[in-house]
């Protein structure tokens, strides 16, 4: 924004050296299960062989069934919700952090707080919500004794509901992360200058801090969307076995090695995915503020 | 600080800290729960009520029988999480700084990035490991474990370091420059200590998205299990506090972690605001326009990353 | 790795299409490949990797054979369907593979197993005639709905891809534990007797019973409840046609709807903590669940029902890159594996022992009673552990051995019409 514009150093040769590790990596262990993936979903499946053929079956059955579309309106529809959800926490908490809290060393004590639970194996996390939610979990019990429900609250294990709480709990650090980083770099003068100037605390979120901090918030929903786009584990347990994902369908294919299938919908996946990033990058272009 | 009267806080201060408690309850809320029950007696099970208090459950950890080899994949998961921190580090930087050029295939590689942190993790190690099998080359979790694990932890880095360099002022630079350093000083004098409280927090989610990995690992993992696997491999079957026990066990070493890194970062940046006030001192005016306090703070902590 | 990177990097776009095609042609079957072999000096320095279920590949087992036998066994536990497709994709990463009778289906035509020769194993007379010959040992023919192991137990002849009609002189994998899955329950909620699989289904448990969420087992409980409703008559509820699976899952649809389901579990510990925690009061399970939900001092039974249970079974069998003395230390492995220490290790967890006579001699007489011959528990009865499974006085639920494996009415399997049925499953779980 207000960095100078300087021309970059003469030295070509340098970005492509400087990328080559992160291409090799990708190319080789990325690169080519992608080829294999895209190969094997044109081939055909028997009762338990796959046969190395062209056929256009897995695709037409993908896109011919309505269970397909189920799945990934079920699937977006929780990316969606989460996003949202993860957004406001990620928003809210970065900002209290970098412009409510004073002290550099509490800022990143409070920072840390947030990181802790995170570090603890998904698969556990995942499975403490059950005693909490459970019909006769913590949470319902409270609810009981505290007189407000006479019959344990259902709803609040396997469901969408404790989905998306899963969802929320496991993935909210991938929202702040990025959106405090971004906001941390914002120069305070600006916000004093802007708070002299008479503008309304309104004012300074909507016109300075969100336009500053929108590569983090891009990067934060890149995460969040692709890691509900991808899971099949917490809707697995989470839902009770009850909600499906697109991943989860996928998962069950794999299973029991049905892999032209799977080969397909991971195909799909990939490209509805990668569209929706394409989406966020038109509205923030992450990679612009770099070549400052 | 933004509004409001000099001593006293804004409304919005006490608003947001509300918010703030319960989003931090909200995370450790429910995981309150394992480490209570991880202390269970001997004939306790997964769920209230406590049946006894004792170490049981830890000791069966170490002890190595049907609970697993709980003690060889944890060994197992720390190396490999160590290795995939140091190899997304170097390559995440070196990618970074690659991308503040404009260069043919940058946009190719950004979605090859993007599309390796989407693609269905069950199928990328399918992949993998039949790349393994052809290769003639044993599959093992150091090596096409690894490799499965970085085309994820590698995407997380790349962007992460596009936050981590946006809006670096390149002032800094310059100046280097223009006092007649390389661009080998520049990168390692200048460039790289001011990012260095973001780059340790590159190498924390490095290290925390490979002690997690689960499904990209699950098939070309080779003939001994990480961690992740071993605990999902154990509920098909046995069910003890243990996994509690574990549990507990893995948020004390977090923060054992957690706590080195800080330190150290706390350290660099006490040394570097010394050097920096005896500059600005020596100096006695104000530097580029990004104050130094600014950057400093930008890359504060884990929230560089 | 590198090597393979640089060599790729070499190639022009049309060899490596090319690679990649034949790479992922293997996938249908990755025959014949010339494996470096391993020669080993000394039987010491010989190593073999078994992967397996959590409840089999048991780390004390490997510990014991090593200690027996003089050369290292490794036990890898992984989930079922990551071992599978191990076992397809990677042959060479695995020794020693031990998994469900239905995966020799997969593996058998592939022909990544080594076929056991009989001459080289010592037991096979003793083997439960279940496996060997599909019968009883009073001559009545076992339920071939599903995976009767019997119907993989054989090919005809050396490295055969075929599996045999009759007995030969070529084993696909030998037997090691087995067991009779049914419906565990709540009797302290549930208040009376239960007794035909049709109880899943009654709306008297409704948002109280769940099946598990593994869709080739799934389905065959429920085609179990839905038989014993007497709604669908299966030809063979292991091997279901088209229709017969869209009449199935359109009444699992419909209780879906309806809200019967508590939920589908995946884990056993999710099955467990269903049970003790109430949610649940009727739902498959499998036996060691009971069991632990039981030794929380919570009722639970694992009742037999009228229309017998639904049967499953493991196997192992060395793979086919095994050679030299490598393969030598495996049969050796083989012969130690059913001559009594994993037999009577396992009885001690509910499993049993496909050659009973030999786990018997490392059981108590009155472990014995309790767990083959359905007697009441004069002592407690404890896991291999130490810890308490049942106390004195205490039968197992079902009787004896042959109470509970003569009444097997199907086995876990694959469906020919699998494709299918996992896309019905699918759409059932997103219903």
């Amino acid at each position: 924004m207000r960095a100078p514009q300087t021309t970059p150093p003469r030295l070509t040769s340098a970005p492509y050296l400087l990328v080559a590790p992160l291409a090799l990596v990708l190319v080789v262990f990325f690169g080519i299960p992608l080829l294999l993936v895209v190969i094997v979903s044109f081939f055909d499946l028997d009762k338990f062989d796959i046969i190395p053929t062209f056929v256009l079956t897995n695709y037409s059955e993908l896109f011919g069934s309505s269970l397909t579309y189920a799945l990934y309106a079920k699937t977006i529809k929780y990316a969606l919700i989460v996003w949202a959800i993860t957004l406001v926490i990620g928003f809210t908490v970065s900002y209290f952090l970098v412009f409510h809290v004073r002290n550099v060393l509490w800022q990143i004590a409070l920072f840390l707080l947030c990181t802790v639970p995170f570090w603890t194996s998904n698969v556990i996390r995942m499975i403490s919500w059950i005693p909490f939610l459970g019909r006769n979990g913590l949470f319902n019990q409270s609810l009981m004794a505290l007189g407000l429900t006479h019959r344990p609250v259902e709803f609040l294990l396997f469901s969408d509901f404790s989905v998306v709480i899963a969802y929320v709990h496991l993935f909210s650090l991938f929202m702040i992360v990025p959106i405090f980083n971004s906001m941390a770099r914002i120069d305070r003068a600006v916000i004093e200058a802007a708070a002299d100037g008479g503008a309304s605390r309104f004012r300074i979120i909507t016109d300075i801090v969100i336009p500053l901090s929108k590569t983090g918030i891009a990067l934060g929903s890149i995460f969040v969307i692709a890691l509900v786009m991808g899971d099949f584990f917490v809707v697995k347990v989470m839902s009770g076995g009850q909600s499906a994902s697109v991943v989860a369908a996928m998962s069950n294919e794999i299973a029991i090695l049905q892999y032209p299938p799977a080969a397909a919908n991971a195909v799909c996946l990939l490209v509805i995915v990668t569209l929706m990033v394409a989406v966020i990058m038109r509205v923030v272009d992450v990679r612009r503020e770099l070549s400052g | 600080m933004v509004t409001g009267s000099p001593n006293g806080r804004p409304w919005t201060f006490y608003a947001l800290a509300a918010f703030f408690t319960l989003f931090v309850l909200f995370l450790y809320g429910p995981m309150s729960a394992i480490f209570i029950l991880s202390f269970q007696g001997p004939n306790g099970g997964l769920t209230f009520p406590m049946n006894g208090v004792s170490f049981h459950w830890f000791a069966a950890l170490v002890a190595q029988q049907r609970s697993g080899d709980f003690v060889g994949s944890f060994g197992r998961s720390i190396t490999l999480a160590a290795l995939v921190l140091v190899i997304t580090v170097v390559i995440s930087i070196m990618a970074g700084l690659a991308f503040r050029y404009r260069f043919r295939g940058a946009t190719a590689v950004f979605y090859m990035a993007i599309a390796s942190l989407i693609m269905p993790g069950l199928l990328l190690g399918l992949g993998v490991g039949l790349m393994f099998q052809f290769a003639h080359v044993p599959p093992a979790w150091f090596s096409s474990a690894l490799g499965a694990q970085l085309t994820w932890t590698l995407p997380f880095g790349l962007l992460i370091m596009f936050a981590v360099f946006s809006r670096f002022n390149r002032a800094y630079e310059e100046a280097a420059r223009d006092l007649g350093a390389s661009q080998w000083q520049t990168l390692w004098h200048v460039v790289l200590p001011i990012l260095l409280p973001g780059i340790i927090g590159v190498a924390l989610f490095g290290f925390t998205l490979s002690y997690d990995e689960f499904p990209r690992t699950l098939i070309p993992i080779g003939s001994r299990n990480t961690l992740p696997l071993e605990i999902w491999a154990m509920t098909t079957d046995v069910t003890s506090p243990a996994l509690y026990a574990l549990g507990t066990l893995t948020t004390a070493v977090s923060f054992v972690v957690i706590a080195l890194a800080l330190t150290s970062i706390a350290l660099i940046q006490r040394r570097r605001a010394r050097r920096e006030r005896d500059r600005t001192d020596r100096r006695d005016g104000r530097t580029g326009a990004a104050p130094p306090a600014a950057s400093a703070r930008a890359g504060a902590g884990p929230g560089g990353q | 790795m590198s090597k393979k990177a640089t060599g790729a990097r070499k190639m022009t776009r049309r060899q490596v299409l090319k690679g990649a095609v034949a790479t992922a042609a293997a996938m249908a079957g990755s025959r014949g490949l010339g494996v470096p072999t391993i020669w080993a000096q000394n039987i010491k320095d010989i190593k073999l990797v078994q992967a397996g279920g959590s409840y089999s590949a048991i780390i004390d087992i490997g510990r014991q054979a090593s200690k027996d036998l003089g050369f290292q066994v490794e036990m890898q536990t992984g989930a079922h369907d990551a071992l599978l497709n191990r076992f397809v994709t990677q042959p060479n990463s695995v020794d020693i593979a031990d998994m469900e009778y239905f995966f020799l289906y997969q593996l058998v035509p592939r022909g990544v197993l080594h076929s056991i020769d009989l001459k080289k194993y010592k037991w096979w007379d003793k083997v439960v005639p279940i496996f060997t010959k599909g019968e009883y040992p009073d001559g009545r023919k076992v339920s071939r709905e599903g995976t009767l192991p019997f119907k993989v137990q054989y090919v005809d002849g050396p490295e055969s891809i075929h599996f045999a009609k009759g007995p030969t002189q070529w084993a696909t994998a030998i037997p090691t534990v087995y067991n009779a899955d049914t419906l565990g329950m709540r009797p302290d909620l549930v208040k009376r007797s239960i007794e035909h699989w049709s109880e899943l289904l009654n709306p008297e448990f409704k948002g109280r019973s769940a099946i598990v969420d593994v869709p080739s087992i799934g389905i065959m409980d429920a085609a179990m409840a839905i038989e014993s409703r007497g709604e669908i008559k299966y030809g063979d509820k292991g091997n279901m046609t088209k229709e017969e699976i869209d009449k199935t899952t359109k009444i699992l649809i419909d209780a879906k709807k309806s809200g019967q389901f508590r939920a589908f579990w995946t884990t056993f510990d999710e099955s467990v903590n269903l049970m003790a925690a109430g949610e649940v009061v009727i739902q498959s399970m499998w036996s060691p669940a009971v069991t632990a939900v039981r030794s929380r001092g919570i009722p639970c039974y694992y009742v037999p029902l009228k229309e017998g249970y639904r049967a499953w079974a493991s196997c192992i069998a060395p793979m086919r890159h095994l050679t030299g003395l490598k393969l030598d230390a495996a049969y050796e492995y083989l012969n130690w594996y059913q001559s009594g220490w994993q037999g009577g290790f396992i009885a001690k967890q509910g499993y049993y022992s496909s050659v009973p006579e030999t786990a018997r001699k490392f059981m108590t007489e009155d472990e014995w009673g309790y767990w083959y011959e359905g007697k009441p528990a004069k002592s407690d009865i404890k896991d291999p552990y130490g810890n308490l499974m049942e106390k004195a006085g205490q039968k197992r639920d079902g009787g004896a051995f042959w109470e509970r494996m003569g009444k097997v009415a199907c086995w876990n399997t694959l469906m020919d019409e699998n494709r299918y049925m996992i896309r019905k499953w699918n759409e059932f779980i997103a219903a």
